[in-house]
């Protein structure tokens, strides 16, 4: 064997470790977090560097990303990196919400530090659809009366603490009551649940889970990236659109009609033609008025929509003889000043007083002008309201008539 | 020039059809490189791999991703490995078809077995230091395999996994056997295996007085040939490294988590399929062992090749245990196919 | 035969002697190989208040891994180990199929194909005085 050879042998090895070193230069150099919360470092911001945060509530220099998403935070593989991601791309499915927006530092707290919002949210009548299949099974005769026995998955609750609360709903299965209205519905009908992905069609979008709210999709804001990143408390109404006010289920025929046309006009389009509204409900976003508990329940089972609505026209503008009710910021830590900080909607300080609801849900959107008077600012839209209360105005309604269906009488808009 | 310490590992000449390539194919010569490459990639992992359950399948990320070279460092571990268990047992398949096991080399060949074995234990030690999902089923069934032993089952099992149940000794222990408890004997039977090489006489070809060629090479030529072996496999395993990296999955969770891969590694894979059929004991026990013992035990029972015969494939003499390799080798092999195809 | 002489004799003995040596030294590496440091994995799973398992519901519990199952008579609790090597065996559509050696189980955990001989075990269950559903690691 001549010495050549060993030079081409050798040059051989040489491209082999050339080409191994190219190779690990044009990798991307890892890109290390440690947020503060985990103290774990992690590798997401390698590829993901351009992705917006996510709110200004969780800051990811904070939180980072796996705290959420779980998935593999050392690995530079995409395929691994989110082979164990929690729920694929919307960790705040309810079947895993437990474990990524949840956890005692989270929202999964108790009822007295305000952090129960997951045993709320999941127990609340917009995930266990309680209310509907209450209604349906009723009307078929299936059970006594209107109230809750099944929900869309089985649930407890241990303490229940309202008039209207059940102590537990059973696992909502249609075959077992042998009757095809009742297959009909359910084959058709349970799409609207927060568990649940929605039907086919853009009308409809919106995620599972505590996204279903909180990441509006219309507009669609995505990401450099293409993905939807967004987490708010600002919903517009178009979001709650994606479940409510959609059409109507024709009860002869056990299925969902939706309604042919897209409302653009809220005024003229939007609510059914036998529904009487003011004139906030159309200028206003559900959410400007709707409270946290409203929508996310009190932590009990409710058979009902109704029984967990509370707010009313006196809420904001009080009756003949009560102004509405407010508080005054006088705490940082005050729950209520947190909460205004973290969703800037109006530019609260310390010493402003603001609107709050019969069961102490503050207002943060809102502020009592000097005058007097209030102003509310759109959460979702930033216009600002003033209105004023209806104490010492030329109102003539009888004193013990102050529900908001009274109001109504005369209040309501003609189309 | 003077001869190197390299040079001085060799003979001063070799009869040149001991070094022919067509004749040993160089599979034990590149397990001897392989076996060194290995060595060294496993002594860099190991600075940064740590053996406990919470932490083992991360620190394998740590390295594959984050080390710089880590990753390669880990696939050139990986791919050495792979390659030494088969050209390990190329070198025994060439043994037995060359007939070189024969008379005073028969004891060689059962220290070349247990490197085989060695080898192959290895492997299968360092596929589950992964501790991820990928090799949970291996883990469990290979473990359980040990179960099935009477009188010394349980105790074996104990003994390798450190509990009665897997648990969070059991990344310990195997990591323990598989850089000292396997390691050290095998360096003690490598190194006695190539003495032994030397001892008998160099590759087996016939004794002189029977040689019909008589051609010699110097240690120089020889040793310029390993080095050209080794730039050429070293480039080779640089260019597989790079081309496919080792593999790794997500962490284990539960060592009975019903998400893993059922696959067998590849070398067990003809195991598996034995396994399908039947009684674990005798199929995923007797029966490797039995195999073992035939190859092993053969050559003292069996008259085998002349030494006249020596030197080229397929003597004359000694055709029954050509034939019995051949024979299990196709099985092994028939066995692997099968259990790659999906299962109906 | 020729008489073996004195010194290989001896050579023999101590051949033995130190054999016999060695086999004790084995015997004590194997039990000291073999002691349990740590106790094995728990065998006693509580699974939380007996009251959220519906009557006629069944749940797979996968870090026993076994199916709980209630009826009115009460719970059964069946490992869902294969009883050939012990792969955690998957539902399919008529029972359980073990994804390692293809055994097959049918929704009793009877076998229906081997090579597991043995059915699925049904695992000891308790209500704890606290009303919590305990299921055992050993058999029923």
């Amino acid at each position: 064997m001549k010495s050549i050879w060993l030079v081409v042998g050798a040059i051989v090895l040489l491209s082999a470790v050339i080409a191994a070193g190219i190779v690990e230069t044009v990798k991307p150099r890892p890109v290390e977090l440690i947020p503060t919360l985990t103290q774990q470092p992690e590798y997401c911001l390698t590829c993901h560097a351009e992705l917006e945060e996510i709110s200004a509530a969780h800051p990811v220099k904070t939180f980072g990303c796996v705290v959420c998403h779980g998935g593999e935070r050392l690995a530079l593989d995409g395929d691994l990196a989110h082979s164990t991601m929690r729920g694929g791309a919307n960790p705040s499915d309810f079947s895993v919400v437990e474990q990524s927006c949840g956890s005692e530092q989270c929202h999964s707290g108790s009822a007295q530090d305000r952090r129960d919002h997951i045993q709320r949210a999941t127990t609340s009548i917009q995930a266990t659809y309680a209310g509907a299949l209450a209604n349906i099974l009723y009307t078929f005769g299936a059970e006594p009366d209107l109230t809750a026995r099944y929900g869309i998955s089985e649930v407890k609750d241990a303490q229940v603490q309202t008039v209207t609360g059940v102590p537990g709903l059973l696992t909502f299965e249609a075959a077992s009551f042998n009757n095809p209205f009742i297959e009909q519905f359910s084959q058709n009908c349970t799409t609207c649940h927060l568990n649940a992905m929605p039907a086919a069609g853009e009308e409809y979008d919106r995620f599972s889970g505590c996204s279903a709210c909180h990441t509006p999709l219309k507009p669609r804001e995505t990401t450099a990236d293409g993905n939807i990143h967004r987490l708010t408390t600002a919903m517009p109404y178009t979001q709650c659109n994606t479940c409510h006010n959609r059409g109507n289920y024709d009860l002869r025929t056990m299925t969902f009609v939706p309604r042919s046309d897209h409302p653009t006009d809220r005024l003229r389009d939007y609510y059914q033609p036998i529904a009487q509204f003011v004139k906030c409900e159309y200028t206003l976003d559900c959410v400007d008025c709707h409270t946290r508990i409203e929508a996310m329940g009190d932590g009990d089972l409710h058979s009902s929509k109704k029984d967990i609505q509370y707010i009313q026209c006196k809420t904001c503008h009080g009756t003949l003889t009560e102004l509405p009710r407010t508080t005054r910021l006088n705490d940082e830590n005050d729950i209520a000043f947190r909460m205004a900080q973290l969703n800037p909607v109006v530019e609260l300080k310390l010493g402003d007083e603001i609107l709050m609801t019969a069961k102490g849900e503050p207002l943060w959107n809102t502020r009592v002008q000097p005058d007097g008077t209030f102003e509310l600012v759109g959460k979702a839209t930033g216009q600002t309201f003033r209105f004023r209360p209806v104490m010492g105005s030329g109102c003539k309604q009888n004193i013990d008539q102050q529900a908001s269906q009274y109001c109504h009488e005369c209040h309501s808009v003609e189309r | 020039m003077r001869p190197s310490f390299f040079h001085h590992l060799h003979p001063p000449t070799i009869p040149a059809p001991q070094a022919r390539l067509s004749y040993t194919l160089g599979a034990g010569g590149m397990s001897v490189f392989l076996s060194l490459v290995v060595g060294f990639t496993g002594i860099l992992e190991a600075f940064y791999y740590v053996p406990t359950p919470e932490k083992a399948a991360a620190s394998v990320q740590t390295i594959s991703y984050l080390v710089p070279f880590g990753g390669l460092v880990r696939s050139l571990h990986y791919w050495s490995a792979q390659l030494l268990v088969t050209m390990v047992a190329v070198h025994m398949l060439r043994v037995f078809l060359t007939g070189a096991y024969a008379s005073r080399r028969r004891f060689n060949h059962l220290l070349g077995m247990s490197l085989l074995v060695g080898a192959i234990l290895l492997n299968f030690t360092g596929y589950v230091l992964r501790w991820d999902q990928g090799i949970q089923w291996a883990l469990v069934v290979g473990t359980n395999l040990l179960k099935t032993i009477p009188a010394i089952g349980t105790s074996l099992y104990v003994a390798v996994t450190g509990s009665t149940e897997l648990g969070p000794l059991t990344v310990l222990r195997f990591y323990i056997w598989h850089v000292f408890g396997f390691v050290l004997p095998i360096v003690v039977i490598f190194v006695w295996h190539l003495f032994r090489v030397r001892r008998d006489g160099g590759i087996a070809v016939p004794p002189p007085a029977l040689r019909t060629q008589h051609e010699r090479i110097s240690r120089s030529v020889l040793v310029r040939r390993e080095v050209l072996a080794a730039f050429l496999t070293g480039a080779l395993l640089l260019t597989l490294s790079l081309i496919w990296p080792a593999p790794i999955a997500a962490p284990m969770t539960d060592v009975q988590a019903a998400t893993g891969d059922a696959r067998a590694p590849w070398f067990f894979l003809w195991v598996q399929q034995l396994l399908r059929w039947g009684d674990p004991f005798i199929l995923g026990v007797l029966v490797p062992l039995a195999i073992l013992a035939i190859l092993g035990v053969g050559p003292y029972i069996v008259r085998g090749t002349e030494p006249a015969d020596l030197g080229r494939w397929f003597p004359p003499s000694g055709r029954s245990l050509q034939a019995v390799a051949i024979l299990l080798a196709l099985g092994v092999v028939a066995l692997t196919i099968l259990a790659l195809l999906p299962v109906p | 035969m020729q008489q073996p002489s004195r010194r290989d004799f001896l050579k023999l003995m101590a051949t033995y002697i130190a054999g016999l040596a060695g086999l004790l030294g084995g015997y004590g590496m194997a039990r000291f190989m073999s002691f349990q440091s740590e106790q094995g994995q728990s065998t006693e799973f509580d699974l939380g208040p007996a009251d959220a398992f519906a009557v006629n519901s069944k749940k797979v519990v996968t870090e026993i891994p076994a199916i709980i199952a209630r009826d009115a008579g009460g719970f059964t609790a069946m490992s869902l180990q294969c009883t050939h090597l012990g792969c955690t065996v998957e539902e399919s559509a008529d029972g359980f199929a073990c994804p390692c050696h293809g055994s097959r189980y049918d929704s009793t955990g009877v076998v229906t194909r081997g090579p597991a001989t043995r059915a699925l075990p049904h695992l000891r269950t308790e209500v704890s005085a606290g009303g919590h559903l305990i299921v055992h690691k050993d058999e029923a």
